[in-house]
Parts: C-alpha cells; sequence; structure tokens
C-alpha cells in the first residue's frame, strides 16, 4: 500500500482529506453497527488476552522465585541501652527486669512490645500497662497499679497462710514490692467462704463484688476520718448492695468493738459517729460495746461490754 | 506478505465493494465482491443518506464476509455533475549549475502548478498529471537529462464540499477511512484501455444508470474527463413516461428488448409488457422501443460531442472510442457513437485473466479503482513509499511512527 499521504494530493492545493469526518457517532446501518461491535469487541478481547498473558507470567515469576518471607523493612536496630520505667505505685525497674529477664543484646526491634504489653496487663495487681519504643535505643515502660485498701488472709492445706489485697474494685491479688509499713495499717476483710470463688481466667479468686460498696467507706473514712480508720481492725458486710434493712457493713475496731454502717450515706453516718463519740459519756468509757449506725438517723449504741 | 486493499463505488442503480489481494509480486487477486441496489442516489448524487448508506454497508459486509477478512481502508470512486475539471501548468528553471534536471526542479514545477486553489465551497479531488515537458519536448522520465525548464501540468478535478463530505461519511460511517478519492471515469479508462491504447489515444465512455462519465487520453496521459448527467435512467424513465408503463416494467422492457438503433426486423413486432398475456398486460411495437431509446442516447453522445469539441482530433484518437457500463450493453449503442462522435466506438473488453464473472461492464470502475490505486502515479524520481501491513504497521500508524512524505 501506499503512503497515508497520496501522491495525487498536495497539501499546496485544496486538499478533500480535510472533509473527511474525523469521527461518525452513530452507525447509519446495521452493518455498520455491527461492524463496530467487532472492533470493540476485538479491542475487549485483546485486552483480557493481554491482561491474562501478564496475570501468568506475574504468576510464573512468582513461582520462581525462592520464598524468602516476610520483608524485614525496619533493620535490625541498636540493642536497648536504657529502661524507662514509670509506675504510680509500688512496682519498679528492678523488679521489671526480674519478670521481663535480660535485656541485654536484644534490639529494639528484636522485642515484641505488643506482647510485652498484653503480658504485663495480665498481672494481677496491673491495671494499666503501656510499652513504646523510644528511638534510638530505649524502651519505656508505664504502669498504673490497683491501690489495695483491704488484706484478706487465706489459708490453704498447699500453700499455707496467704494474705491477699484488696483493691477498690473487688481485685484479690497477691502483692509486690509492698513495704510492710504500707500494708501494716490496712483492715483484714473478714468473709463468708463462699464469697470465694476461683477466677475464671485462671489462677487466683474472682473479683469481690460487694467490695465496690465498702471501697467508699475505707477512702472516705482514710481521708476525713484517720481517727477512726486507724482503729478498724476487721471488716466484713452482708449484701452492702441491698437497700433493705438487714444491709450492712462490720466493722471491729480498737475502741468501738463492733461498728455497723448502712451500705449508703457513709458521709452523714462517720459525722453521727464523731459528734457521738465525742459526748462525754462515750469520751470516758474507755471501750464501747457497740454502735449501729444504720438505721437512717437513729443511732443505738451499747457502751459497757456485757 | 500479501496485502488487502478494498474499493468502492458508491452507483446510482448500485453500491459495489470489491476486495483484493497483493501478493508479493504484485499481482492482484480478487478476493471478495458484492454490490446492493442503491435507492439513496439521483445522477451520482446522494439524495437520502441512510438508504446509500445502508446499501454501501452492506456490500461492504458482504465483500468482507466473502473474502474472510475486513479492510482498514477503501479506494472510494468519485463522480456526478458536480465535478469539474481544469488543466493546471507549472514550471520551473533548472536549479543545478550543469543544467541536470533533479527531482526538485519537478517538485517546484508541480508545487507551482497547483498554487491555483479551487472556488470556495469546492476542493480538488483528483490531480492526474499530463506529459513532462523539457525545454519544450515531452519526455518519460527528465530527472538526470540536461535542459533548462521543466513544465508539467495536471488535470485537476474540484468537486462541491457537501457532495464529498456525504460520500466521505458513508466510508467513515463504517468505521474506514478512505485511502484515495479517484475520478470514476478514470479508474474504469485504467481498467479497459490499456497502455498502448492510451497512448494511441483513446476517449472512454462509462455509461452507468445515472450519469455518464468520460476520459480523454492523448498520448497516454489524461486529457479531459467530464460528467454528463444522463444514464440508463433516463432511458428507463424515457421508456416509463413515453409508453406508459410502470418504471420496473420500463426497466425491464430496456434490457430485455431495448435497442438503440433501429432494426429492420423489428418492424411490425411487438411485445409484452408483464410477458404472461394477464390483465394489466399489453403489447407494444418493438420500433416504439426502439425509438425512445435512441432518442435519448443519439441526446447523450450529442451532449458530449459538444462537450469535447474541439478536442476530438483524429491524429490524437488513433484508439477510437471505447463503450463501458451498465447501458453500454444496449445494442446498436456503438454505431450511435460513431455516428455522432466521428470515430469508430466499440465496446471496451477487458483484460484476459479476469474471471468471467467480475469481467462485466457495470464493473469496469470498481475493477479499475484498485488498479489504478496500485499504480505509481507520482513524479519521476521520486520513490513510491510503502507502509507497514499488519499489526505492526497498524500500531506504528496509530502511534504515529514512521517515516511521513
Amino acid at each position: 500500500m501506499t503512503n497515508k499521504k497520496n501522491k495525487n494530493q498536495d497539501g499546496l492545493s485544496g486538499n478533500w482529506k480535510k472533509l473527511a469526518p474525523k469521527s461518525s457517532r452513530k452507525p447509519a446501518s446495521r452493518a455498520a453497527f455491527r461492524k463496530r461491535l467487532l472492533g470493540i469487541t476485538k479491542v475487549f478481547a485483546l485486552i483480557v488476552v493481554l491482561c491474562l498473558v501478564g496475570i501468568v507470567v506475574q504468576f510464573f515469576q512468582e513461582r520462581s522465585q525462592p520464598n524468602s518471607g516476610p520483608l524485614d523493612i525496619t533493620g535490625s536496630g541498636m540493642p536497648v541501652s536504657k529502661l524507662m520505667f514509670v509506675s504510680d505505685g509500688v512496682l519498679h525497674k528492678n523488679w521489671f527486669q526480674n519478670w521481663f529477664g535480660p535485656l541485654r543484646n536484644r534490639t529494639l526491634m528484636d522485642l515484641d512490645i505488643e506482647k510485652i504489653q498484653k503480658e504485663l496487663k495480665k498481672e494481677s495487681q496491673i491495671s494499666f500497662a503501656r510499652v513504646s519504643r523510644q528511638f534510638p535505643s530505649t524502651l519505656k515502660i508505664e504502669l498504673k497499679e490497683k491501690k489495695p485498701i483491704l488484706r484478706l488472709c487465706l489459708r490453704s492445706k498447699t500453700k499455707g497462710e496467704q494474705t491477699w489485697l484488696v483493691s477498690s474494685d473487688g481485685s484479690l491479688y497477691l502483692g509486690t514490692c509492698y513495704s510492710n509499713a504500707s500494708l501494716v495499717h490496712l483492715p483484714f476483710l473478714n468473709i463468708e467462704p463462699s464469697l470465694l470463688t476461683p477466677n475464671p481466667e485462671g489462677k487466683g479468686y474472682a473479683k469481690l463484688e460487694g467490695i465496690t460498696a465498702v471501697a467508699p467507706l475505707m477512702e472516705l473514712a482514710r481521708r476525713e476520718y484517720p481517727g477512726f480508720y486507724q482503729n478498724w481492725k476487721i471488716i466484713s458486710y452482708q449484701r452492702p448492695h441491698d437497700s433493705d434493712p438487714g444491709a450492712h457493713i462490720h466493722i471491729k475496731s480498737g475502741k468501738v468493738r463492733n461498728l455497723r454502717f448502712a451500705p449508703q450515706g457513709f458521709a452523714a453516718q462517720l459525722r453521727r459517729l464523731k459528734y457521738l463519740l465525742m459526748e462525754s459519756d462515750f469520751r470516758r468509757t474507755p471501750v464501747i460495746e457497740s454502735i449501729d449506725l444504720s438505721h437512717d438517723r437513729s443511732v443505738f449504741a451499747k457502751l459497757n461490754p456485757s | 506478505m500479501s496485502k488487502i486493499i478494498g474499493a468502492v463505488e458508491i452507483g446510482t442503480s448500485k453500491a459495489k465493494a470489491l476486495i483484493g489481494e497483493v501478493a508479493e509480486n504484485g499481482s492482484l487477486n480478487v478476493v471478495g465482491m458484492a454490490s446492493r441496489p442503491n435507492e439513496g442516489m439521483r445522477k451520482g448524487e446522494i439524495v437520502d443518506f441512510r438508504k446509500a448508506a445502508a446499501a454501501v454497508h452492506s456490500a461492504l459486509e458482504d465483500a468482507e464476509k466473502m473474502s474472510g477478512t475486513t479492510v482498514d481502508e477503501v479506494y472510494l470512486a468519485q463522480t456526478g455533475s458536480h465535478l469539474k475539471g481544469h488543466m493546471l501548468r507549472g514550471s520551473a528553471s533548472v536549479a543545478s549549475s550543469d543544467n541536470r534536471v533533479d527531482v526538485a526542479d519537478l517538485q517546484r514545477a508541480a508545487e507551482e502548478a497547483k498554487r491555483r486553489k479551487p472556488d470556495d465551497g469546492r476542493t480538488y479531488v483528483h490531480h492526474v498529471r499530463t506529459p513532462i515537458l523539457l525545454d519544450g519536448r515531452i519526455v518519460q522520465d527528465p530527472v538526470g537529462m540536461f535542459g533548462s525548464k521543466v513544465d508539467l501540468g495536471y488535470w485537476s478535478i474540484d468537486g462541491d464540499d457537501q457532495a464529498i463530505k456525504q460520500a466521505l461519511h458513508v466510508i467513515s460511517n463504517y468505521s474506514l477511512e478512505v485511502k484515495d478519492l479517484i475520478l470514476s471515469s478514470i479508474a474504469s479508462s485504467t481498467m479497459m484501455a490499456g497502455p498502448d491504447l492510451r497512448r494511441a489515444g483513446t476517449l472512454v465512455i462509462d455509461m452507468g444508470a445515472g450519469v455518464t462519465d468520460f476520459a480523454l487520453y492523448r498520448q497516454g496521459f489524461v486529457a479531459c474527463t467530464g460528467v454528463i448527467p444522463v444514464g440508463g435512467d433516463h432511458v428507463t424513465g424515457d421508456l416509463s413516461m413515453g409508453l406508459r408503463v410502470l418504471e420496473p416494467y420500463a426497466e425491464k422492457l430496456k434490457i430485455e428488448h431495448g435497442k438503440a438503433i433501429s432494426d429492420p426486423m423489428d418492424e411490425g413486432e411487438d411485445v409484452w409488457i408483464i410477458g404472461n398475456k394477464t390483465i394489466g398486460d399489453r403489447s407494444i411495437p418493438r420500433k416504439a422501443i426502439t425509438d425512445v431509446i435512441h432518442v435519448r442516447i443519439a441526446e447523450l453522445f450529442e451532449i458530449l460531442s459538444k462537450e469535447l469539441e474541439g478536442l476530438l482530433d483524429p491524429d490524437e484518437l488513433k484508439g477510437g472510442i471505447l463503450l463501458t457500463g451498465g447501458a453500454s450493453l444496449l445494442p446498436g449503442v456503438e454505431q450511435i457513437a460513431s455516428k455522432i462522435l466521428g470515430f469508430t466506438a466499440r465496446r471496451a473488453s477487458f483484460p484476459t485473466g479476469i474471471d468471467s464473472e467480475l469481467a462485466q461492464p457495470e464493473n469496469a470502475t470498481v475493477l479499475g479503482l484498485l488498479h489504478y490505486g496500485l499504480e505509481d502515479h507520482g513524479l519521476p524520481g521520486r520513490k513510491k513509499e510503502e507502509v507497514e501491513a499488519g499489526f505492526l504497521g497498524k500500531f506504528r500508524k496509530m502511534v504515529g511512527l514512521g517515516a511521513q512524505s
């Protein structure tokens, strides 16, 4: 075939090629429609074939390359040279190092911080944990610990007597790193053995539901009435979440051997107790047998032990 | 590797499509051909685009099916009374110091010749080169010869923009490109008049249904072309009017009993319009049919004679007159042509080697399109450039790679 520019035509004269329509949108006949459809089908088929060829080539390329596993895009990093440990409780850096093991010769990128964080949260004394990398070589540990409000002595045949700590949410845990001085002032908890149930998630015991009702009283007394609080020895309770007259919190203390609180309105009850003990009769009496503050505005007190 | 080329003639009575395969040795094999009745044309011009397009597209589709392949470009025949021919001449001085003619000299002369622009609303459709004169002498190829001035001319045919656009639109609507527009008369002349006849000088008259195209050759080159808006359909119309019969019956009478010149043997003989002698059928004297046809055919050649007045020189027309086209099949046409034009006229015959089914006078144009398209009509010394066929060639064309002349 000859070239597109025809030998019989010349640009210096009028050229019929300029009259040729660029495109014709609507086919004027069925034959033209079929021709266009065939053309579109051919183009589509060509694209499909090219795509299939591409997929096949890629498939064989991938098969021919050895599987090298996940790509290491982070690099090896530097060895951990510093441990930054922040806690609002008694746990400290040494505890973590004992708990985790040696960090020597381990780089930041070697450490699976997600796993460490998860394992820390499993510890019963820890309520919140965050582990992060601070490049180039610092591992940062941030913890929030549970605060003990009571102690619970349990005796078992295998482990003997163990002192468990009770936090304000009712969790029971064997405290670590606590000094004796910090625990000695905590009252003991006395509860029915039936209320202790094993922890469904594993070792230890399930949360004590009644503690959440007792905790505000303990917190208020410790903060506002430390004179009373320091004498409180043993705490027990009966259905503290119920509103019936039988629900109460029972405290054995030094001067008042038996204190009985209703499970709500602690501030008013403690105020009444304070005024009551300021009475001369109560002041003069060294040991008071019982004071029952659980009856709304009435207080029942028994001065002499009989 | 063989190449596929196509040709389309949008005729007044039929649309024809031809697909040819050009072998490596240059031989052309026709691998597909189809024709469809065309009701969208009058006197060689499109009057109903959708009907014309439907006929052309169906013919192209059938031809593609027959050939088992598809074409991307076609040669398109151009006819119609809107086409006008002019002789454009240009000259150039030989630029080299040794007065040796170079291709660039011819190129300058060609540019000079084609400098004239057609009138507003008209566009050149075909430039046909005439003999090259080197210092006034006719030469075949002046490149390398000594001389001082080169003259060359073009027989340039321009046409109405709207008519050309319509024809181009028919082809583009079938998602094809027009490779070249070729004048119908030149296409049919290429087919029917060989190089010897053209050198001797000949007038080729292609009598179509709507128009009659003619091309006059002198010394192997086109001297004049034209289109007369009279064709076989006018004869049919005359028969219908003159004999008061419906056009289909008039067409039947023309084909079966028509003669352009009266025959004494026909005196007193009648023919039946329908032929089965049922109600509505009636007989018509054969002489009446001949008389009607004769008048129209004689008028046609008289118009032609006026058109060619002064150009019909016996010394320049030794090849005589060749008649082709569907209407030339009427018996007696050649006698009328000879009588009116004053030169021996004969029905043109196809070159040997063409299948008898194809070698019909009405196929002269569409067959000639392919032959003319394959020939090199460029200036001497200029290499005929080829484009790559096949997928690579199409891709290069699509992205605009490859040499452009």
